[in-house]
């Protein structure tokens, strides 16, 4: 271990540690652009100034400076404030300062920091410098060359996590830009992560933009739901509407990036037509009544079968098997979706919880369904947002469908049960590599839409008021051992480092 | 008195001087030749350490302890990079050596890279010098066909590639980590240090970058010794360098001078410049490439051109590149003009040299033109001192020390700018 001092606090770090990541430990941040744990070291926009010792006149970078023995670092010395303030100064003289109309303000780190550390009024009198507006990087990326700081983390991110360069610098000093490549415009299927990276206003999103000031929307922390790898999201809306999902850096699955199919999937969860309240064969009933008459049709269970969506959680599933065994269905099934996986991040299965639904013991559909259940499939349990095999259906007395959107098997329903997105919902979700991680909601369904969990709970008449009590019986019956604790201190840790680090919500 | 010692130059002025034939005549790959079979690397490091020969580049780094930093027994092959990427204004030197006796260059580099353990190296010149280009690669084709590059050389067991490398005409090229993204194909980006390219430096090999000057005393050095070239000038400061002259001297020109002589004496000289032109009176002279800072005429008179008395006076000898103003030059259009070279050429990484040069330039041309404001010479010096120190390379402090040592020494003359923009001013308003 490296022995150094940070403003006079001693610490120790691992060797090879920069001063950065040592301040990190100490959760100091120390204000940078081009930085970005996920795409390494590049020391342009020399705002990590740092004084070592008690040299004032070459600062040293701390994205770069490897910490040695001894080091004495002062980060709020008044040669380091002056600096500071000179670089913001620098940085602000060509910007337009159209925070007004820019979709950046709020979670700008330029904004943000020229009100921290800048210098409040600036002395540039001259004309500021001109450079390309507006210009489409592709169908999602638009950039504005004034509003650039070059950091280049962008054209960074393609080489280094892409390994392509669809972008570039252009041109030498005040004239500098980021300009697109020979080729045309990006096609990248994960392009839109540099406009997460993007420390300021110079690349937006074309989905986003113009759309809502950040300061109005509200934000939850939870999943990506699009696919079995589990991206760890910010899932932005306003009343109501979810407007956008960015990546939340987790180094252990995702890093500090999702991909572009993914972040616009976001779309697909503003229901316009959705099942609210039960209904049983086509009236409208109260649920303790749909519940008797589906505790009806299962009768002693036999020649049931239950198809689960793997979009639903771990809790979901755990009380959907709960009352299913006690009810004496012993066919357990869940469902699937796939679409086209990619070489990075993206999986073909696109469901979020499958290795979940491995975990509690449910299995794919058999080849043969009513053989599976003892001759003859009477009645189907479909649970949550799932596709149902044609071949299930064939030669069924009854269905029984609890979903977010009812569709075309509505009206074939017996029994027909209300549901949420995962975007509405609380709980856990395993990804294909098994981390087992918590979602939060980020939509209010509204009324006649209760937790997917509570309507198995009703069914089985089990005793747990919350969620909380399901999750202390899944840990007692050996299901996600010390869940509930360790989602707490994951989540913790996770947004405290990701934000000290990368600079973003 | 004040006297040429012609070492790099001895052959400059001989018929086709360029030429293999006429340069092996006179001796030349003795050296290289001999030291290959008799002499080992660490012999010649230690050689020309001893020789207290600094880099003739600009930042005048001791090239025996520079070669002494290469690591050992890392398992990578060690690269030499020859910047001849000379784009210092008022420096005009290397261009000599390389159109006028480049084998002396190539037996430098044979040497150089035989001491430092390097089987490969680039020259590095500026497309610009297109006689220089034309010049070293028919030597470096020369030197090949007599098989004095290539594999086993003279049996010695020794293999050497040497390669002529172009710049795009980019000043940061010049840079030497700059120089060595360029050769690699990137962006002339300056590389953060640590680590230094003596470790880490071209492919991720350790590289030795030496400026063309510095590697063609290379065979002088191992040829006469270290005590000869320690004993040339002044003893802290020892050899001879090829010092450029230009500006408003009756004669501009090179002259190899041993280091330590007077500058006010060069200038006065018949023999060299032969005074300031048209009978004026001397005003400041910028004594070591654009990027140093400016002596005044007081200043000069007491200036002898070595290390020592260049920290005394608070400036630097760097690319010696004289630059002579009369008393005709306007100070505020000198420091404007040097200003556009600097924001012209920042390669815009860092914030400071790429927003700052520009707006350094966007206030002297307003000074310049008549729209000066009291506040602007202390704005000046201010974003200097926000830019000095505060970039991966020197780029920036080498506009800052000319601009603030300008505007410091000769603020009177930017005053005068805008007492006359007032006087016009009034006279306009009056009217």
């Amino acid at each position: 271990m490296i022995n150094l001092s940070i403003n006079g606090r001693k610490l120790a770090v691992k060797p090879g540690s920069t001063i950065l990541e040592a301040a990190a430990t100490l959760g100091l941040e120390i204000p940078h652009y081009c930085y970005h744990p996920d795409i390494g070291i590049d020391g342009n926009c020399r705002m990590c100034v740092v004084q070592v010792g008690q040299n004032t006149r070459k600062l040293a970078i701390a994205c770069q400076l490897p910490c040695t023995e001894g080091m004495d670092v002062q980060t709020e010395s008044p040669a380091v404030v002056k600096a500071r303030k000179g670089i913001l100064e620098f940085l602000l003289i060509n910007h337009p300062l159209d925070c007004t109309i820019c979709d950046q303000a709020g979670e700008c780190p330029l904004q943000d920091y020229a009100y921290r550390f800048g210098p409040g009024d600036s002395r540039f009198v001259e004309k500021k410098g001109k450079k390309a507006k507006h210009v489409a990087f592709s169908d999602t990326v638009m950039f504005d060359g004034e509003r650039c700081i070059l950091c280049t983390r962008c054209t960074r991110f393609f080489e280094q996590v892409r390994g392509s360069r669809p972008i570039g610098v252009e041109n030498m000093g005040g004239k500098s830009t980021i300009t697109l490549g020979p080729n045309g415009p990006i096609t990248d299927p994960y392009q839109m992560n540099i406009i997460d990276i993007c420390p300021v206003g110079a690349l937006t999103s074309r989905d986003f933009r113009f759309r809502q000031r950040v300061w109005f929307m509200d934000f939850a922390q939870t999943v990506c739901p699009g696919c079995a790898r589990g991206c760890n999201i910010t899932a932005g809306s306003y009343q109501g509407k979810l407007l956008r999902f960015s990546p939340r850096r987790n180094p252990d699955v995702n890093k500090s990036w999702m991909c572009d199919d993914g972040r616009l999937s976001y779309r697909q969860y503003n229901l316009t037509a959705r099942t609210r309240g039960a209904t049983v064969l086509g009236e409208p009933a109260t649920q303790p009544a749909a519940l008797d008459k589906v505790r009806e049709l299962v009768g002693d269970g036999s020649g049931v079968a239950v198809l689960a969506s793997t979009r639903s959680t771990c809790e979901d599933l755990f009380a959907l098997k709960t009352w299913a065994s006690g009810a004496g269905i012993k066919a357990l099934w869940h469902g699937a979706a796939s679409w086209a996986g990619d070489d990075m991040l993206k999986l073909p299965d696109a469901t979020p919880n499958t290795a979940g639904a491995r975990e509690l013991g449910f299995t794919p559909v058999p080849d043969k369904p009513g053989a599976a259940v003892g001759g003859k499939l009477r009645v189907l349990v479909v649970a949550g947002d799932v596709a149902v095999p044609a071949a299930l259906l064939a030669d069924l007395d009854a269905l029984v469908l609890q979903a977010p959107v009812a569709g075309a098997l509505g009206a074939a329903a017996a029994v027909l049960l209300p549901g949420r997105t995962p975007l509405e919902k609380k709980g856990t979700l395993v990804n294909a590599t098994g981390q087992r991680q918590p979602i939060k909601p980020a939509l209010d369904p509204g009324a006649g839409v209760p937790e997917d969990w509570t309507l198995w709970r009703d069914l089985a008449r089990a005793g747990w008021p919350t969620l909380l009590h399901l999750q202390a019986e899944m840990a007692r019956a050996g299901c996600a051992p010390g869940l509930a604790r360790k989602a707490t201190v994951e989540e913790h840790a996770l947004s405290q480092r990701a934000s000290v680090l990368t600079g973003q919500p | 008195m004040i006297r040429e010692t012609k070492i790099l130059s001895a052959r400059f002025d001989k018929p086709e001087s360029w030429k293999l034939d006429g340069f092996r005549r006179d001796g030349g790959y003795e050296t290289y030749l001999s030291a290959l079979k008799t002499r080992k690397p660490g012999e010649l490091v230690a050689e020309v350490k001893a020789s207290g020969l600094k880099g003739r580049g600009g930042a005048g780094f001791s090239t025996g302890t520079k070669w002494s930093f290469i690591p050992e027994g890392i398992g990578k092959p060690v690269y030499l990079c020859v910047n001849g990427d000379e784009s210092e204004p008022g420096t005009f030197k290397d261009r000599q050596i390389l159109e006028r006796d480049p084998h002396q260059l190539l037996e430098g580099v044979g040497l150089t890279c035989y001491a430092i353990g390097a089987h490969t190296a680039w020259v590095y010149l500026r497309c610009e010098f297109a006689e220089g280009l034309r010049k070293v690669q028919a030597a470096i084709d020369e030197a090949y066909a007599a098989k004095l590059f290539g594999k086993n050389i003279a049996g010695s067991g020794f293999d050497l590639d040497v390669h002529l490398h172009l710049g795009a005409g980019a000043y940061i090229c010049g840079e030497e980590t700059s120089l060595l993204n360029s050769i690699e194909g990137l962006r002339p980006y300056p590389r953060n240090k640590p680590p230094f390219p003596a470790v880490e430096g071209l492919f991720g090999c350790p590289t030795i970058i030496n400026n063309v000057e510095t590697i063609a005393n290379i065979p002088h050095i191992v040829k006469r010794g270290a005590a000869w070239y320690a004993g040339l000038g002044h003893k802290e400061d020892p050899g001879a360098r090829l010092w450029c002259v230009s500006g408003h001297v009756k004669t501009c020109g090179v002259w190899e001078i041993e280091t330590g002589f007077s500058l006010q004496e060069l200038i006065d000289s018949p023999q060299f410049c032969g005074g300031i032109r048209d009978g004026r009176r001397l005003k400041a002279v910028i004594p070591g490439g654009s990027s140093s800072r400016v002596l005044t005429a007081d200043e000069v008179r007491q200036t002898t051109m070595d290390v020592p008395c260049m920290k005394r006076v608070n400036s630097s000898l760097g690319s010696a590149g004289i630059i002579v103003l009369d008393e005709t030059a306007d100070m505020a259009d000198v420091a404007l003009n040097l200003m556009k070279f600097y924001a012209h050429e920042s390669c815009g990484q860092c914030t400071p040299c790429r927003e700052g040069t520009p707006w350094v330039v966007k206030v002297l041309d307003r000074i310049v033109h008549g729209r000066g404001r009291l506040e602007d010479m202390d704005l000046l010096l201010d974003i200097a001192d926000n830019m000095e120190g505060r970039t991966v390379c020197a780029l920036a402090d080498g506009a800052c020390w000319p601009l603030v040592s300008i505007v410091q020494k000769f603020r009177p003359e930017f005053e005068a700018h805008l007492a006359r923009a007032h006087r016009a001013a009034v006279a306009g308003v009056g009217a």
